[in-house]
């Protein structure tokens, strides 16, 4: 079975060739950022959706063309301004905040579905209809990284390490709330310039507080940076991190033995299976692209993937897909995706934990449902 | 006797004509061919001119590397999305007060840093800009923090909300004409000559009586204001601001205009911004591999056009040469008779060494005094302190009933003291004319002015010929008189030269020796630094020697050979 499956993920395109004379045709521009700081996690969001669009339902062509937004807000509207000027159906778009955040008034004036895994809460809160994220935002992944410290591991006195960037003060906002409603008091917290190069200072003066527990909310390469010096330290104390951590290219950055005890918050974590479908996206994926996907990945599969089936479904332009993803559910691979009535689709998300044996974690706790309150 | 020298018969064009094409061929892109897309990054290129026109003024025409301008652009900015997004204010109030706060701040910061040397002032500045970014981030409950701030208002002019595309673009590029225009008018006036006079000598500039202080702060807080407003209308194009607007890319990429479009020229910052917005949307199909492409082009522009892209338009189109003016004599200085420079009590200590210690000298309207000396027998520290290079430790410097001691050199300049410099120094991308015009900059009511007053200064030496030649291309002895007429212009009560006859042939000698007689016929007082002494003592009607700072000889030229200390101490026993 798990042969055939991949097997799935062509057999709509050979459909779709056969039957190119009604096949109806869609154009999905794919604007993500593929050079910068954010560059590993942008691209896992244009192959997640490549290879949905690559693998359109029976009956549908797909144009897909993909432009690099860099990281400015500005080189991001002027990407979806050059996509705006053909028919489009959707638009794959930045996982970047401040760049969704540019680009939100830009589409409502040309009246463009925006799907993307940004998890940057303020998109959805600007009252705007063409957002839509596929990704739980921090209002639930960090009510999952939050329960699974104080219920779970029944820690009761983290110290909370965070970003100084967009990701990484939302982040911290929403953890100091549920840490608080939860009755955890954070001991120490501190925010850390994506650039540092040294994290024992940080470290060490978060250790002095005499945490039960080490809370990150960390970008890739400073998660890397942080358990590998914690296992150097031989610190006392667990590891919770970010989604950033259950990456394959962070895991990549360190040693199995590193990682033993680690563990993570993320949406989903394709390598670590859970279903056949997931496996064969997986296999898929890398098959398609010679890299292991994360969950940005699957998020973007799954949102470009409601899309096609929106169109599947008879959704002709674009106010048709903006309606069939306010109001319908979808079940991907990763959750089952509805609108809270603000674009958020996503409320749910796991926690994994590293065995120390190898760079794929376990899925150990399953968090559905959430709801929050989004700062 | 004027010669007016006979332009090369290439293709000339006047001065205006290539931004009027240019302007006019953006204009044609715009109305015809350009999609919104088109537009939107036509508007990019636009912010980024208008901010690169004010980096033109700071760095290309006063030296000055400021990495805080890119810092100056998100103050701009984040003035705009503040008060628009946050207070609801429109366009009519946001957009002065964009530029008002950056110009406050450079007024702040400049006043400590610009008395900062070149590379120390370029790390001060991008450690003000990294503060700005830190409170940006740190700020949330003002700026949003790392999200920044979404639903920034559009432009409203007069009750007209100026939509996307070519209404937009038209607003940002009048505003990039407008700002063109009044720095390329400034460019061209006094203020731009002082300026560039700064960047090149800034020493120099002080001798001929520019406050290079002022001149620098004043182009600091004029580029903030260009930055400003190029961050408020980069605001309004994008609807959001966040921190992205005050990191180094910002700055970078203004910085790479300047260079490849070519330095201090608003041309250069116009066809910059417009290749480098768009050379990365042209490559943008490279997907990933575009910044290589991106980066290759930008190095090949900037060896092979070192001169940037004016440059090279200049080469394939030569601007006409301007005609000379007529010259014209400056209205007489004031007569003065008796002593005009009376220097009492001279000291001035280099840590243990005391280069000039207790030197007294009384300078006659009309007078030639000769100021001998071995080397570092501290002549030309006497030179700087009187024209203010050095502050003294103790002593006076009395001009006119006024102790100048320890003031600053434009300060003494102004009260009528000029002088030369032992190291020629000649903006070498200035022609003879303009660098010789830079005397009266600070003194005449336009360009056009100081230089038909410059051009007299150049014939009353015989130089006049030499008005339209660069200065770079000059040899040694015309440099120096072309320094000379520089310093004459001033007309100047005091001229003090340090070793005028250096390097120069026995007939330049005598040459320099009747002109510098004419001065002081003209009742001019001349101090002349000098080694050569078959020059000096026939020309001068006093010497001084010194020796480790002090006065070893004070009297008639007749004496010096005479005198035992000063032939002990300097000419030896078999000089001539």
């Amino acid at each position: 079975m798990r042969r055939i499956l991949p097997l799935l993920f062509c057999v709509p395109l050979l459909c779709a060739a056969s039957g190119a004379a009604r096949a109806e045709s869609v154009s999905v521009p794919v604007l993500v950022p593929l050079t910068g700081f954010l560059s590993l996690e942008g691209t896992s969001q244009r192959n997640g959706a490549l290879l949905a669009l690559k693998n359109p339902p029976a009956g549908i062509t797909a144009d897909a063309p993909v432009i690099d937004t860099g990281t400015s807000p500005e080189a991001a509207v002027t990407a979806l301004e050059r996509a705006a000027g053909g028919p489009v159906t959707a638009v794959v778009a930045s996982m970047l905040g401040t760049q969704m955040l540019a680009m939100l008034p830009l589409a409502a004036e040309y009246k463009l579905p925006l799907v993307t895994v940004s998890g940057t809460a303020s998109i959805t809160e600007q009252s705007n209809p063409w957002v839509f994220r596929f990704f739980p935002g921090d209002a639930v992944t960090k009510e999952a990284h939050a329960r699974y410290v104080v219920e779970e591991l029944g820690k009761k006195r983290p110290a909370l390490i965070y970003q100084t960037t967009a990701y990484g003060q939302s982040g911290k906002a929403h953890l100091e709330t549920a840490f608080k409603r939860l009755g955890a008091e954070l001991v120490f917290e501190e925010g850390v310039d994506p650039a540092a190069k040294d994290l024992l200072p940080v470290l060490t003066k978060a250790l002095a507080a005499k945490p039960d527990v080490l809370v990150l909310h960390l970008h890739s390469a400073p998660t890397a940076l942080f358990v590998r010096q914690a296992a150097a330290s031989g610190i006392p104390v667990p590891i919770v991190a970010g989604s950033a951590m259950h990456q394959p290219s962070t895991a990549a950055l360190l040693e199995p033995a590193e990682l033993k005890g680690v563990c993570a918050e993320t949406a989903a974590s394709p390598i670590s299976g859970g279903s056949p479908e997931v496996e064969a996206f997986t296999a898929a994926y890398r098959a398609a692209f010679n890299a292991e996907p994360d969950a940005f990945a699957l998020g973007q599969y799954d949102g470009t993937r409601m899309v096609l089936d929106a169109v599947k479904a008879g959704a002709r332009s674009a106010e048709d897909v903006r309606k069939a993803l306010s109001t319908g559910t979808h079940q991907g691979l990763a959750m089952t995706y509805t609108s809270d009535g603000k674009g958020n689709m996503a409320h749910s998300a796991v926690i994994v934990c590293y065995d120390g044996a190898s760079r794929v974690p376990a899925i150990v706790k399953r968090y559905d449902n959430i709801t929050g309150v989004v700062k | 006797m004027r010669r007016v020298l006979k332009p090369t018969p290439t293709l000339t064009l006047p001065r205006w004509a290539g931004e009027g094409i240019g302007f006019a061929v953006l204009g044609a892109y715009a109305l015809l061919y350009a999609s919104p897309y088109g537009l939107r990054v036509l508007t990019v290129a636009g912010v980024y001119a208008l901010a690169a026109i004010g980096f033109q003024i700071v760095f290309g025409l006063g030296g000055a590397l400021s990495l805080a301008h890119g810092a100056f652009f998100g103050v701009g900015a984040y003035a705009t999305g503040i008060l628009g997004s946050q207070l609801g204010w429109t366009f009519a109030a946001t957009f002065p007060l964009s530029i008002l706060v950056p110009f406050l701040l450079a007024l702040l910061v400049g006043l400590p840093v610009l008395r900062l040397e070149s590379h120390y002032f370029a790390l001060a500045t991008l450690g003000i800009a990294q503060v700005v970014l830190l409170l940006a981030v740190n700020c949330p409950g003002l700026t949003g923090g790392a999200n920044g701030l979404p639903g920034v208002p559009g432009i409203v002019l007069f009750g007209w909300a100026v939509p996307r595309g070519l209404p937009l673009a038209a607003v940002v590029w009048g505003f990039v004409a407008l700002g063109g225009a009044l720095a390329w008018s400034l460019a061209r006036g006094r203020w731009g000559r002082a300026l560039t006079l700064v960047r090149d000598d800034p020493l120099a500039a002080g001798a001929l009586g520019l406050d290079v202080g002022r001149l620098r702060l004043g182009a600091f807080a004029l580029s903030a204001v260009y930055a400003g407003a190029a961050g408020a209308l980069s605001v309004h194009t994008q609807r959001v601001v966040s921190p992205e607007v005050l990191e180094f890319p910002v700055m970078v990429s203004i910085l790479a205009i300047a260079v490849v479009g070519g330095r201090g020229r608003v041309a250069g910052a116009v066809l910059g911004a417009v290749l480098l917005v768009h050379l990365p949307e042209w490559f943008r199909f490279l997907e990933r591999s575009y910044l290589i492409v991106y980066g290759v082009a930008l190095l090949a522009t900037i060896v092979l056009l070192p001169e940037g892209l004016t440059g090279l338009l200049d080469r394939l189109f030569p601007p006409r040469r301007r005609a000379l003016p007529a010259a014209v004599a400056p209205s007489a200085a004031a007569s003065v008779e008796g002593a005009v420079l009376r220097v009492e009590g001279l000291r001035k200590a280099f840590g243990g060494v005391r280069a000039v210690d207790g030197v007294a000298l009384t300078l006659e309207a009309g007078s030639i005094t000769g100021l001998i000396g071995p080397n570092g027998s501290g002549k030309t520290t006497v030179i700087n302190l009187i024209s203010g290079l050095e502050r003294p430790d103790a002593g006076r410097v009395v001009v006119a009933g006024q102790d100048l001691a320890g003031k600053r050199p434009d300060r003494i300049a102004r009260a009528g003291i000029a002088r030369t410099f032992q190291a020629v120094s000649l903006p070498e991308g200035a022609t003879v004319l303009e660098a010789v015009a830079a005397a009266r900059l600070e003194r005449d009511r336009s360009v056009a002015e100081a230089e038909a007053h410059a051009l007299w200064a150049l014939e009353r030496l015989g130089a006049a010929d030499l008005a339209q030649r660069p200065c770079a291309d000059l040899p040694a002895a015309l440099r120096r008189r072309v320094e000379l007429a520089r310093a004459l212009a001033r007309q100047p009560a005091v001229l003090l030269l340090d070793e005028p006859a250096a390097g120069l042939t026995d007939a330049e000698k005598a040459d320099l020796a009747g002109h510098l007689r004419a001065i002081a016929a003209a009742g001019t007082a001349l101090l002349v630094v000098e080694h050569d002494m078959g020059f000096l003592l026939p020309l001068a009607g006093h010497v001084l020697c010194l020796d480790q700072g002090r006065t070893l000889y004070d009297g008639p030229p007749a004496g010096v050979r005479g005198d035992a200390a000063v032939v002990a101490a300097y000419l030896g026993e078999d000089a001539p």
